[in-house]
């Protein structure tokens, strides 16, 4: 069920409403994302007359019942009759919000094909609404997808390739190598960075070029690209990238972005060198210097970073680099933090409510409540005992807990006299935030760096033929005090002399040639 | 773009003290860098950007310094010789009456013409050494900063030390004296792009003009915002309104508007704008200018000069953007014709018949919508990436075609706003013709103007946006509570703050509470409002938003840790930039459904605040069930 070519990505253009045989993600909880390739119905499916069926904890959710509509629908579960089904396949009824109907990913190929084509017409029955249960259905994003993809790996999240891409500059038509794949998690995110375009005719056009040398891996990928429609930017090759480099087919990518998320990234950098490298590994390659060709696209300088979870490996990458000649080396450590939000409700008066706190808001109700007990407790306790004056000590240490019960009556009655008044439950107590329960305090070390472009000696006899100096006129950037106040005594005339039309005009010519 | 630095770039200089300059290479000017010295800007016109120059001395003959490149084997010099020795000598620390002011930990050494280190010493070193064998003259010389004798007498120094001296003739030219930081004269162009010039703007300029954006949040908000290339122009046919016809001959504005557009607030003078244009292939000149001059400069220069003597200026072209002709920016124009300049070639009038009035040059696809609180949006960072919004006679640039601007009031109350209000004029032919070309300029910019705006407010009013990004000081929840109606079905929402409070009370709004008391049934307000009112929730104090309108709230904060990298001194960065960390709110566009709705597993929650009565029984949590 491979999109055919002409088809954009639901990625890249995921149209008004969900289509048949292309992926959503449905979204059963904040941070319950569950992606599928939505079918036609065709008759009975997997025990079901309605045709295949997602079921989940939230309720059982026919295809049917979620094509054609618009991307954010909230759908509502339907009553569908598990009965034979149930019967077959009780074994594989769990509690876990099915892993079931999640489509290519988890199945057969053909068991899509069959159920999409259906030649065995049955009728199929329609969905009946259910009283309770519902979900969302939204269109793939790079980031729906990196949280609900089929892990095989370690991925990337979006707190890292987010810096990431925006660091290496990854933008509409640029080529960008990756190394290796994985679960695709930093493909899909890289080739939404650099999509302009699918290339027809020959164009160049921006494209993201994966290695994975993983042979399942490599081929799980292969079938998502062609699931999600990226064929065509994005290229996977099955290779081990060490000894064999970046070139696919032979021919250079000419990439101008490199992403390398690999246990030795040393080992790939040599191959990505302008010339061939002095300090290859490999000295016995008989390739001549002539006849090796860079990855690397010739004209630009070309950003790379590399994604190594431990500092020894960071040491020797970066060493490489160095020797490799690449400059503007840095490296950091992105740390990312959810923050929930809550209302903290602490007060004496607030309703007995699951989530409050029935203790004093501040010193104030503390007192207020203290000083209620303890009149109380003179007004209830205090009279029969008025005429006797010898308590004994025992009696006295039982008042406290006593005292507490007084105010404990008490304050029911509070919250209930509350209870009517106007604010809401929800718009109660302070607006807190605070972190997870659990961070990822550490994911990778993210090392960036930038290998120029090559300048020979004749490049550099061109540049100095066509812009000659000697001709200089006047003096930019930082300049000492005396030229500044000269140059802003002219500016002062020119002000003076032009009126608004001409200065216009002036920035007109400027910004025509910044543009051209 | 960017493959070699162009005439008229806009350009980042980093400097050995590790400061940017940002400037405009104007060619035949001379480029200072202050202290550091200063050379002709043609030095670097045409040659690659991240190399490393070296300003050298004047040569006799010659007024100004020439550049060298400094081979990375020269740069790295001293890491490669403490990887080689691993034990090396910790620099000298807090010694005093220094004959050489240098900052602590700096040393120097010396180089010869193969890379390699033949002499490395600290301050210590040179300061004992200097006092023994200098003169008084020569200290002085060595204290002058950037002077070739200076770098000559502690060259002379470290090689006094190697013995190397007696053994060779002394020829210093054999050797090169590598000097930390302050005192080396070199220095970095980097092209001016979003990241780079981002960070100069937080961290030398003025960070309060972008809202402390990061670039962990710039990366951030625009893949959340799924901000990306949406597909080739679509461009609307020419109405070929007639100079008679006014507003009933604009073109009606279509039903289902397309998607690939973004709507926008920024109050970060056009920072999140430049983001977000380049994410969309929309911020630089078109990709083929630059590598047709790239050839042009690779070869030799005639080419480009032949196309120097047909400069063609503005008031040739027919562009739809190019509002008023332009009869007289000769002067400067001559003047810089004297400039081999590859930007001008790209003036070439295109020879299509002008369009009418009432055209739209606008693509109906991968744009981006600003709206803005003042009369006039403020994006004048753009100006670095050669675009002003305020320019009414444009050079041809991406975001003429791409990017749209109204303001609140346009959005909000049309009516109540002159320049969409008030109906173009019109004239007939023979009116029209009796007029001083002047008063024909200004009648056809007033009806394009308006054609325009009506454009403009009446399709963004039309919704049916891809995604909201925002990085404003306004209330984010007054802006989604006018924007929610806008956006598409299932669309990102993308809001950046400095500070946490704001986004904390717009996903207060969408909490498990509210969102549940919206959907009992017993919120008396809503009882009877259809579907499409309920999306256009006018908001009150219990609800200022409709609760089931986003989906999928979160707020999340990232912050980049910097880590110096050398052999035996690996450790985080000692300081960094403080002020605010930077927050970013998402979630997507909801469609509810209609009716009531009730959600299942109630058990499950029931469970969850039984079992964590003691630590989760202070709050009620935000977000979807
Ligand atoms: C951590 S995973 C990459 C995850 C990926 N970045 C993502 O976001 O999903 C590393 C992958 O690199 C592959 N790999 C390791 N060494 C390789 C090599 N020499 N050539 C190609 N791939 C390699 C592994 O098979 C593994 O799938």
């Amino acid at each position: 069920m491979a999109a055919t070519k002409d088809k954009i990505s639901p990625f890249l253009d995921p149209g008004p409403c969900t289509k048949p045989n292309s992926l959503a993600i449905l979204q059963l909880s904040r941070d319950n994302l569950l992606p599928v390739y939505l079918q036609v119905p065709s008759g009975e499916h997997d025990g079901y007359a309605e045709g295949a069926v997602v079921n989940t904890r939230f309720g059982s959710f026919p295809h049917s019942t979620m094509l054609g509509v618009p991307w954010g629908s909230q759908i509502r579960a339907s009553k569908v009759d598990t009965g034979s089904r149930g019967r077959k396949r009780k074994r594989e009824m769990t509690d876990d919000p099915g892993r079931e109907g999640t489509g290519a990913s988890g199945r057969e190929p053909e068991d899509l094909a069959g159920a999409a084509n259906g030649d065995s017409v049955v009728a199929v029955k329609q969905a009946v609404a259910d009283s309770s249960g519902f979900i969302h259905i939204l269109p793939p994003t790079p980031e729906l997808w990196t949280t609900s993809l089929p892990h095989r790996t370690q991925v990337v999240y979006t707190p890292d390739y987010s810096y990431i891409l925006h660091r290496i500059r990854a933008r509409p038509g640029s080529v960008l190598i990756e190394a290796g794949a994985g679960s695709g998690s930093f493909t899909h995110a890289s080739v939404r960075a650099v999509y302009n375009g699918y290339p027809t005719d020959g164009q160049p056009k921006g494209k993201v070029f994966s290695f994975e040398f993983h042979e399942q891996r490599y081929h799980k990928m292969k079938q998502e690209i062609a699931d999600h429609g990226l064929e065509g930017i994005v290229q996977l090759t099955h290779r081990d990238v060490y000894n064999g480099g970046f070139l696919v087919d032979g021919k250079s990518p000419e990439a101008d972005a490199v992403f390398l998320d690999l246990p030795a990234p040393w080992e790939a950098l040599p191959h990505l060198s302008r010339r061939k490298p002095q300090t290859s590994r490999d000295t016995s390659d008989p390739t001549t210097e002539a006849g090796w060709v860079s990855p690397l696209n010739p004209q630009k300088s070309v950003y790379i970073c590399t994604f190594s979870p431990c500092i020894e490996q960071v040491t020797r990458t970066v060493s490489a680099m160095r020797r490799l000649g690449w400059v503007d080396i840095d490296m950091v450590e992105v740390s990312n933090r959810k923050l929930h939000v809550s209302r903290e409700r602490i007060g004496l008066n607030l309703s007995s409510d699951r989530g409050v706190n029935n203790s004093p808001r501040d010193v104030e109700e503390a007192i207020a409540r203290l000083a209620e007990i303890e009149s109380r407790f003179r007004e209830h306790a205090g009279q029969p005992r008025r005429a006797d004056d010898n308590r004994d000590s025992e009696e006295e240490e039982d008042q406290p807990a006593k005292k507490d019960d007084f105010g404990a009556k008490r304050d029911v009655n509070f919250a209930e006299d509350q209870s009517s008044s106007s604010t809401p439950p929800w718009m109660e107590g302070r607006l807190i935030t605070r972190g997870e329960p659990e961070i990822k305090s550490h994911t990778s070390y993210l090392v960036f760096a930038v290998l120029p472009r090559e300048w020979t000696e004749e490049d550099e006899a061109a540049a100095a033929a066509m812009y000659p100096c000697g001709m200089e006129q006047k003096v930019i950037g930082t300049v000492d005090k005396a030229a500044r106040k000269q140059e802003r005594r002219e500016q002062l005339q020119q002000v003076q002399k032009g009126n608004r039309k001409a200065r216009r005009k002036e920035r007109d010519a400027k910004l025509a040639e910044v543009s051209g | 773009m960017h493959s070699t630095i162009r005439p008229n770039a806009w350009v980042a200089l980093k400097l050995p003290s590790g400061i940017t300059k940002v400037i405009q290479i104007t060619p035949n000017t001379t480029i200072s860098l202050g202290k550091y010295g200063s050379f002709p800007a043609n030095l670097i016109i045409g040659r690659p950007y991240h190399l490393t120059f070296e300003l050298q001395d004047k040569l006799p003959n010659e007024n100004f310094s020439r550049l060298r490149v400094v081979p990375t084997s020269e740069l790295y010099a001293e890491v490669f010789a403490d990887e080689a020795s691993p034990s090396c000598s910790t620099p000298a620390v807090g010694a005093s009456d220094s004959i050489i002011s240098i900052a602590d930990g700096e040393e120097f050494s010396l180089v010869d013409d193969k890379g390699n280190v033949v002499a490395r010493s600290n301050r210590e070193v040179i300061d004992d050494s200097a006092r023994q064998t200098l003169t008084q003259d020569e200290i002085e010389e060595l204290k002058r900063d950037g002077s070739n004798a200076g770098k000559d007498v502690i060259a002379k120094l470290l090689l006094s030390h190697t013995a190397l001296d007696q053994k060779t003739s002394f020829s210093l030219a054999k050797y090169k004296l590598l000097k930390t930081k302050k005192y080396i004269r070199r220095f970095q162009v980097l092209p001016i792009d979003v990241a780079s010039f981002a960070q100069w703007q937080l961290e030398e300029r003025d960070a309060n003009k972008i809202l402390d954006m990061r670039a962990e949040m710039i990366g951030l908000v625009g893949c959340w915002g799924n901000v990306h290339f949406a597909g080739e122009d679509v461009l609307l046919r020419d109405p070929n309104a007639a100079m008679d016809q006014g507003e009933e001959a604009l073109l009606p504005v279509p039903q289902e508007p397309l998607r690939g557009r973004w709507l926008v607030v920024d109050d970060t003078c056009g920072l999140l704008v430049a983001a977000m244009a380049e994410r969309m292939g929309v911020l630089y000149p078109e990709e083929s200018e630059d590598a047709a001059s790239g050839k042009t400069e690779g070869q030799n220069g005639e080419s480009v000069d032949q196309a120097q003597q047909h400069p063609h200026r503005p008031k040739d072209s027919g562009e739809v953007a190019n509002e008023v002709s332009k009869d007289n920016g000769d002067t400067e124009m001559v003047e810089a014709d004297a400039v081999p300049s590859a930007s001008k070639t790209d003036w070439k009038p295109k020879q299509k018949p002008r369009p009418s009035d009432f055209a739209i040059p606008y693509s109906q696809t991968n744009t981006i919508t600003v709206l803005h609180g003042a009369s006039q949006a403020n994006l004048s960072l753009l100006n670095y990436w050669g675009f002003d919004i305020t320019s009414p006679n444009h050079p041809p640039h991406p975001l003429l075609n791409h990017l749209m601007t109204l303001t609140w009031l346009q959005l909000l109350k049309p009516e109540l706003d002159s320049s969409y209000s008030t109906p173009p004029p019109t004239a007939s032919a023979e009116t029209l013709a009796s007029w001083k070309p002047s008063r024909r300029g200004n009648f056809h910019r007033k009806r394009r103007r308006f054609a325009r705006i009506r454009h403009i407010v009446d399709t963004t009013r039309a919704g049916n946006f891809s995604g909201l990004v925002c990085a404003s000081t306004m209330d984010p929840i007054s802006i989604l509570k006018h924007t929610l109606p806008l956006l598409a079905g299932g669309a990102p929402i993308a809001i950046y703050s400095p500070t946490v409070e704001p986004l904390a009370a717009l996903a207060d709004c969408f909490s498990v509470a509210r969102r549940t008391a919206w959907l009992s049934g017993d919120v008396p307000e809503i009882a009877d409002l259809s579907v499409e009112e309920l999306e256009r929730w006018p908001g009150n104090e219990r609800f200022p938003l409709n609760p089931t309108l986003v989906q999928g709230t979160s707020i999340q904060t990232s912050r980049a840790r910097h880590w110096q990298v050398l052999p035996g001194r690996t450790h985080p960065l000692m300081t960094e930039r403080g002020g605010p960390d930077g927050f970013v709110f998402t979630g997507w566009r909801a469609k509810p459904a209609e009716g009531k709705v009730a959600a299942k597993g109630k058990f499950k929650r029931r469970k969850v605040g039984s079992e964590g009565t003691e630590n989760s029984s202070m709050r009620a949590e935000v977000g979807v069930e």
